[in-house]
């Protein structure tokens, strides 16, 4: 799924150097005690950036709500760094040959918070409500729609998923807490009070959502559903959660620095520095599987419809250089069309067209962009080479760090004789912007997604054809689209490896795009809670085997 | 009197109607489709089918016209129907969020006026440095970014020296934010309020009160600062519209929750119901603003209890 904050730097100079100033004379807080193992009891504070509209994650499908989603809805797998899945509410499952029905059994004797029991027709009236147009999903329908037919309960216990064809990435996706099992009695209740208070078989449960403030959680004492590869089974340790939206930057780690916070979601870059030199502060981090943070190329804009053009283009910028500096070295640089945390990631094809202005220059006098402008440009045929690229100026969808990038971008272009044109504009223009080719030849955009069937996603006929922007590059490839169908008709790992790997070869050389730094999910955990960890699907932080060391004493 | 507040109501009904209005259509004309924004924007690439299925829902395929019918409709009832985004009623929405929004303006209101009528009281018509700092300190205060100085206040006082919770909630939690609000309106209304001081101790009412023998104290604060309390009254009301509408920054920083907020976040999502619930509430603020304001007025000038009474 797309879209992270970084809230602003809004900090201006003088505040850093209040910062500075006074570190001088930050307290040398002594350790809260000794972690002697997990204890019981407490409740601890998380604090995040954004706020989601909807804690029911079949509904739209943002990243805040997979991430809260995940302390009380449990999956039907848990999906491990490598991409191979391990039993949840799913004890065990099974494929046919043709790769088209899953029959998973399921755990028995588990309980949703609002005493419901969980059985298969509780599965099937899960994937009902995720297609009910009613309940306004868009992240799921991503990776049911072509694929899904239909789920059937086949007998108390086992429930069987059919496909129209053969689709091994479905594992992965139903191990994202946006796939999360709901009760059936809570979801018949209707949208409006799905979104307030979701009831599933978790860890923990909602209580209260206490709106642009926090929500509310509390611990299941019944609990009994822990995927096999958490660190405990049973109940979670802590009496709660309160889950606080704090979007300011300065605030988030100003409440983690000064106690108010346990841990906080989205350490801000440049509070890096003083949490990594804060021994009271542990630092955790997660690169997402998924689509890196890119300028995908418009190949249908009359430009960079040349792929000499497109090359020229991403030869000329220095994007390595361009990331580390905005986001001071935090953010590593990623050049391929999937990220590092990508299962059958292949660091092969890291840097396809490396930074190289000569190489550029020779691409574009190639393409016969051969005269010049008055202010240095090239053109051709009278024409300047100009390129729009719009961007979201509110600084939750892009942060100041990521318009530095743009400028320099812009600056690294200019270079070569390409005349980048940044386009601030507000959110409802740039949902017109999506999906009309003629609205932009770059757009910055990143997808999360558990599998490297994110090429497919977002590079194939299929989705091209779907029209609704997610093939922003509206290009696909006929070899592409066989190697990636070959990648899910395999349960291989192998076979799939081959494939996605050969995919990656031939996507890179398209140059559809100008990959740029991977998602991650960076937590800021301070000394006194032990036991926090990062799940792979979609970098949820897991609190279910988390204690605070002094027990909440 | 009755007159005067009368006519302020009608006055506000119409403001009212109009400002709907005129947000209806500016929502309209914004390029992006609200039902692609309750999907969760264009970045969340909701199927074709999907959209079209809210766009049923929600009616977005009529004529824009029938959908004004049924907005002004809706406004004479009172109910401005149920958030895109958050599923739930406007009226809930707002109700969970005004109070502390209210709260905080009136607190950043009155230590406003406190910070204001010390610094005149201190140091305007005052010979010499005192008076030029005053009016200097109040220059700087007036021009500070609230952004800016609800930073270094958090910084200062509540990540360093702990004095107050970073997280703005509670009594002591409304401090920090509430002065981030009031010490530029300080600033302004220091200003208007000092010009107004100096002015009027040049009156021959002051003269006329040294002469029978008053101390300096007593004339500036019993007779001078009511002359100069009244162009700083007016601004009030002005002050606690812009506190509402500007409340956001204190919010998002301290992390209060408020109509700020969710109006800022209401006008991305393109969720229409949401913001004309929140533009009236604010609208509705400078009305009752005003109306208090001319209240005010007349208890701070005696002389009008009489003139507004004769015009009545």
């Amino acid at each position: 799924m797309v879209r992270l904050s970084l809230r602003p730097f809004v900090v201006a100079a003088s505040v850093v150097a209040v910062v500075t100033l006074l570190s001088g004379c930050a307290d040398g807080s002594t350790g809260a005690g000794r972690d002697r193992g997990p204890v019981r009891g407490g409740t601890l504070v998380y604090a995040t950036d954004r706020e989601p509209t909807c804690l029911d994650p079949h509904n739209s499908g943002d990243m805040p709500q997979t991430y809260i989603a995940r302390q009380y809805l449990d999956s039907l797998v848990s999906l491990q760094e490598d991409g191979s899945v391990r039993p949840w509410l799913a004890s065990s499952w099974t494929i046919s040959d043709d790769g088209k029905q899953y029959d998973f059994t399921l755990k028995q004797g588990v309980r949703f918070t609002d005493g419901t029991s969980f059985d298969a027709q509780a599965v099937v009236d899960n994937f009902t409500q995720i297609l009910d147009p009613a309940t306004q999903s868009s992240t799921d329908l991503l990776y049911l729609t072509g694929y899904f037919d239909k789920a059937t309960a086949i007998s108390d216990h086992v429930v069987r998923v059919s496909l129209k064809r053969p689709y091994s990435p479905l594992l992965a996706a139903l191990s994202q807490a946006f796939f999360g099992m709901e009760s059936p009695k809570a979801m018949a209740r209707g949208l409006a009070a799905n979104c307030e208070s979701p009831v599933g078989t978790g860890p923990f449960e909602v209580t209260k959502w206490n709106h642009e403030r926090d929500v509310e959680l509390v611990r299941n004492d019944t609990y009994n559903s822990a995927p096999d590869d958490a660190k405990h089974q049973g109940p979670a340790y802590l009496d709660g959660i309160t889950w606080k939206f704090l979007k300011d930057n300065t605030t988030r780690y100003g409440a983690l620095s000064s106690g108010e916070a346990d841990v906080i979601f989205n350490v801000p870059p440049e509070s890096e520095g003083l949490a990594k030199s804060d021994p009271s502060i542990e630092l955790q981090s997660f690169v997402h599987s998924g689509s890196p943070f890119s300028l995908d190329i418009n190949t249908q804009s009359a430009v960079f419809s040349d792929i000499r053009v497109r090359k020229a283009f991403v030869h000329a910028s220095d994007a390595k250089e361009a990331v580390e500096s905005a986001y001071n070295g935090v953010f590593p640089y990623e050049g391929n069309n999937v990220s590092s945390g990508t299962p059958h990631y292949d660091a092969a094809h890291h840097e396809p067209f490396p930074y190289d202005p000569a190489a550029a220059k020779e691409l574009l006098d190639d393409a016969g962009w051969n005269g010049r402008d008055a202010d240095g440009y090239r053109t051709k045929d009278g024409r300047t080479l100009t390129v729009k690229l719009p961007y979201n100026a509110d600084s939750a969808e892009t942060p100041p760090a990521d318009v530095t990038i743009l400028q320099d971008i812009q600056a690294m272009e200019k270079r070569v004789g390409i005349k980048v044109v940044l386009q601030a504009l507000d959110s409802s223009s740039m949902n017109a912007v999506w999906g009309d080719p003629k609205a932009y030849d770059l757009l910055g955009n990143y997808w999360n997604s558990p599998t490297p069937h994110v090429m497919y996603i977002k590079y194939s006929k299929a989705t091209y054809d779907v029209d609704n922007g997610q093939n922003s590059a509206f290009a696909y490839d006929d070899e592409l689209d066989r190697l990636l169908i070959e990648g899910t008709a395999t349960t291989d790992p192998a076979k799939q490896a081959t494939a996605y790997s050969k995919a990656q070869a031939l996507l890179s050389s398209k140059a559809w795009s100008l990959p740029l730094y991977p998602i991650q999910t960076r937590l800021g955990i301070s000394e006194r809670v032990s036991g926090v960890w990062i799940e792979p699907s979609e970098g949820e932080p897991v609190l279910s085997d988390a204690y605070l060391i002094d027990g909440g004493k | 009197m009755v007159v005067r507040v009368t006519r302020r109501l009608v006055e506000a009904v119409v403001l009212l109607l109009a400002v709907g209005t005129i947000v209806f259509f500016l929502e309209h004309a914004v390029p992006g489709d609200p039902a692609v924004a309750i999907l969760g924007g264009a970045a969340a690439h909701p199927t074709k089918e999907a959209v079209a299925a809210v766009t049923e829902q929600y009616g977005f395929d009529r004529p824009l016209i029938v959908q004004y019918g049924d907005f002004l409709g809706g406004l004479f009832r009172l109910d401005f129907g149920e958030s895109y985004t958050l599923k739930q009623s406007v009226t809930t929405v707002i109700a969970g969020q005004i109070g502390p929004t209210l709260a905080l303006t009136v607190s950043a209101l009155v230590i406003a006026w406190l910070l204001s009528i010390a610094s005149t009281l201190l140091t305007a018509g005052r010979p010499g440095i005192v008076g030029r700092l005053g009016s200097v300190l109040e220059t700087v205060a007036a021009g500070l970014p609230q952004f800016w100085l609800g930073l270094v206040l958090l910084l200062v006082f509540a990540v360093q020296l702990h004095w107050f919770p970073v997280i703005g909630s509670g009594v002591l939690g409304i401090v920090l934010p509430a002065l981030t609000l009031a010490i530029p309106l300080a600033g302004f209304l220091g200003q208007v309020t000092r010009d107004e001081f100096e002015d009027k101790q040049q009156q021959p009412f002051v003269l006329s009160a040294r002469s029978r023998g008053l101390s300096d104290r007593a004339i500036r604060g019993k007779y001078v600062l009511r002359h100069a309390a009244l162009p700083g009254v007016t601004l009030s009301g002005w002050g606690l519209g812009s506190l509402v509408s500007g409340a956001v920054i204190a919010e998002v920083v301290f992390a209060r929750q408020g109509i700020g907020q969710v109006l800022v976040t209401a006008v991305s999502a393109q969720d229409l119901p949401l913001v004309i619930g929140i533009t009236f509430v604010v609208a509705l603020v400078y009305v009752v603003a005003n109306i208090l304001t001319d209240i005010a007025y007349v208890l701070v000038d005696p002389r009008l209890r009489h003139t507004s009474g004769a015009a009545a």
